[in-house]
């Protein structure tokens, strides 16, 4: 088991810099590709291509949603979780620790073709703002928001909107996982009336609000606009960081797939949720950063080869998100599928004799085109 | 190996394709006068097609193929290799979770290549003889009679596929049955298995037709 874990490949060993004391620790001599360093604020260059250790426990608060499955499954089979470290995300941790948050919130954009891992370098950020104290709201895939649907019913606040009360209520209980003390100290600046007996005083905590939608679904929709009003007018105080990550942005300039009652198409902006959600995404508020990812698979009647940010954004979209900064997030480097290749050896995933070999993997290589997905997929029989 | 030569359109100066990388790498000293002779004649002779199921990647193998083959419902290849590479990734993570789950000791007693767990299944699996229906005097009697190889493959994976297809919940995936009936054939459970008796005793209960073969 030790043979294997310590090869050092001749494309690894050209490409590593020298490798400091304390990463390798002579006590458990780990592989090379492993870090110790599970704090992502100390991620740098030198750490790239490198799969570090998220805690169990972390992942439960931090990701409650928001991981890809095929991860989730790999993190129940392996007992670990682990994520590479790669040059979109250092670059994307770079702007956030020199940005000034005094300023309009700053909108990144990460795009690249299908299965690059843009999800995982979203996820790697909000690990960070999270580890940094910062409130992150995490929409895992808006694409859920604007298909397949049960039950659309018309909004009480706007007659000609529609609320998702399934959507709505599902969203808030993951949020109060991951965000438990932000709510206890946020308070509302306003009274809501939820129906025409129940309200929330002004001066409460934003929990009450979230416990307000969770237990009356029907409002949940509204709930989450009052949430996301309230935190957007206070995050400019500086008593805390607002990350806003969303994964599939494009969703919410597209169409829908959902139908009204009376058989006619709905568009985005007749949901309350997507309509509340654009408001978040305009830059007219500071203290914070927006983070959003592109994504092909999930998005309605949008060609499968198309992943540049005016295809999928369309014209409406790109305008709405404009001046935003592209992140690309290209396949692996030669280092990088290294390292995965051997960290799957390490966990014992690929069990194939012939995967062992040199032609083995350089077949790997050539079947997956370095396209992290197809690699996975490549060696989940294997 | 016997080529198929009656039914066969070709004509007869077509010769074989040859898909393994190692005798192409080889360097010319290295090579038998026969091989040599070979190498002179694939530069004149024609080729035949290769089929699509002749690969060159190392990690084919000719029973899965087989055995996918035989999952396949109406010519959709595409649907049956995908649930075979989701049934051997369903019994790789299985393994994996128990071998990560379970003490030292035992660590090395769990056998986590999906691979070898098929094989040995199949193995296991495979009766040792078979019955077949012989007329005489007006009557069918069962009579025992020896399997050939072949026979003996197709039988345990006809039956392992009926099992899945059939006794099994509408909601269960194929995938994850078939990894279940696979784990528990791997250690000689299963209803497979029994299936596999209960033929072994009809042929003993028949021993008294046996010379009623004649080959």
């Amino acid at each position: 088991q030790l043979e294997r874990g310590c090869a050092l490949h001749t494309a690894a060993r050209d490409g590593l810099s020298p490798v400091p004391s304390q990463d390798v620790p002579a006590e458990r001599p780990r592989a090379v590709f492993h870090t110790s360093e599970s704090d992502p604020a100390k991620h740098t260059e030198q750490h790239e291509g490198r799969l570090y250790n998220i805690p169990l426990e972390e992942v439960k608060a931090v990701f409650p949603h928001g991981l890809p499955h095929r991860f989730q499954q790999q993190i129940q089979t392996f007992n670990e979780a682990r994520v590479m470290v790669r040059k979109p995300a250092l670059e994307l941790l770079a702007y956030l620790k020199g940005s000034n948050l005094a300023h309009p919130a700053v909108r990144y954009v990460i795009y690249g073709e299908r299965g690059t891992g843009k999800t995982m370098t979203l996820c790697h950020v909000v690990h960070y703002c999270s580890r940094q104290g910062w409130l992150v709201l995490h929409i895992p895939d808006a694409h859920l928001w604007v298909k397949n649907c049960k039950e659309l019913f018309q909004s009480s606040y706007n007659k000609q909107r529609l609320d998702q009360p399934l959507q709505a209520s599902v969203w808030l209980k993951n949020f109060k996982t991951s965000n438990e003390r932000f709510l206890q100290e946020i308070k509302t600046q306003k009274k809501y009336m939820w129906g025409k007996r129940e309200s929330t005083e002004e001066g409460r905590p934003l929990r009450e609000v979230v416990e307000q939608g969770l237990a009356r679904v029907r409002s949940a929709s509204d709930a989450v606009g009052v949430v996301l009003r309230e935190i957007k007018q206070q995050s400019h105080r500086g008593a805390f960081r607002l990350l806003v990550a969303v994964d599939g942005v494009n969703a919410l300039w597209g169409q829908t797939t959902l139908r009204k009652e009376d058989k006619s198409p709905v568009s985005p902006e007749e949901l309350t949720l997507v309509h509340n959600l654009r408001k978040m995404l305009r830059n007219d508020w500071s203290g914070g950063a927006i983070v959003t990812t592109l994504s092909q698979t999930g998005s309605l009647f949008k060609p499968s080869s198309a992943y540049t940010p005016q295809e999928l954004l369309g014209k409406e979209g790109f305008d709405a998100l404009d001046p935003f900064v592209p992140i690309p997030v290209p396949n692996y480097s030669p280092r990088e599928f290294e390292s995965c290749y051997g960290y799957y050896l390490e966990r014992k995933w690929l069990q194939h004799e012939k995967a062992h070999t040199e032609d083995g993997k350089a077949e790997l290589r050539f079947l997956s085109g370095s396209n992290p997905r197809q690699l996975d997929r490549l060696a989940g029989p294997l | 190996r016997i080529m198929p030569v009656r039914w066969s359109r070709y004509n007869p100066s077509y010769l074989e394709p040859e898909v393994k990388k190692e005798l192409y790498q080889k360097p010319l000293e290295e090579l038998t006068e026969e091989e040599r002779e070979q190498m002179e004649h694939k530069a004149v002779r024609p080729i035949k097609a290769a089929p699509p199921t002749l690969s060159s990647s190392v990690f084919s193998d000719p029973t899965i193929s087989k055995f996918t083959n035989m999952m396949m419902k109406s010519g959709n290849k595409v649907l049956a290799r995908s649930l075979m590479s989701q049934t051997l990734e369903a019994i790789k993570r299985k393994q994996l979770e128990k071998y990560h789950k379970a003490p030292e000791n035992e660590k090395e007693t769990i056998e986590c290549n999906p691979y070898v767990i098929f094989h040995q299944a199949l193995k296991n699996c495979q009766p040792i003889i078979g019955l077949s229906n012989i007329t005489k005097g007006g009557k069918t009697y069962q009579v025992p009679v020896p399997l050939t190889d072949n026979r003996k493959r197709f039988l345990a994976m006809k039956w392992l596929i009926t099992e899945c297809r059939e006794n099994k919940h509408r909601r269960t995936m194929m995938p994850e049955k078939l990894s279940q009936e696979l784990l528990l054939a791997f250690n000689n459970e299963g209803p497979v298995i029994k299936r596999k008796h209960v033929l072994h005793k009809m042929a003993e209960a028949n021993r008294a037709y046996a010379h009623f073969r004649w080959w």
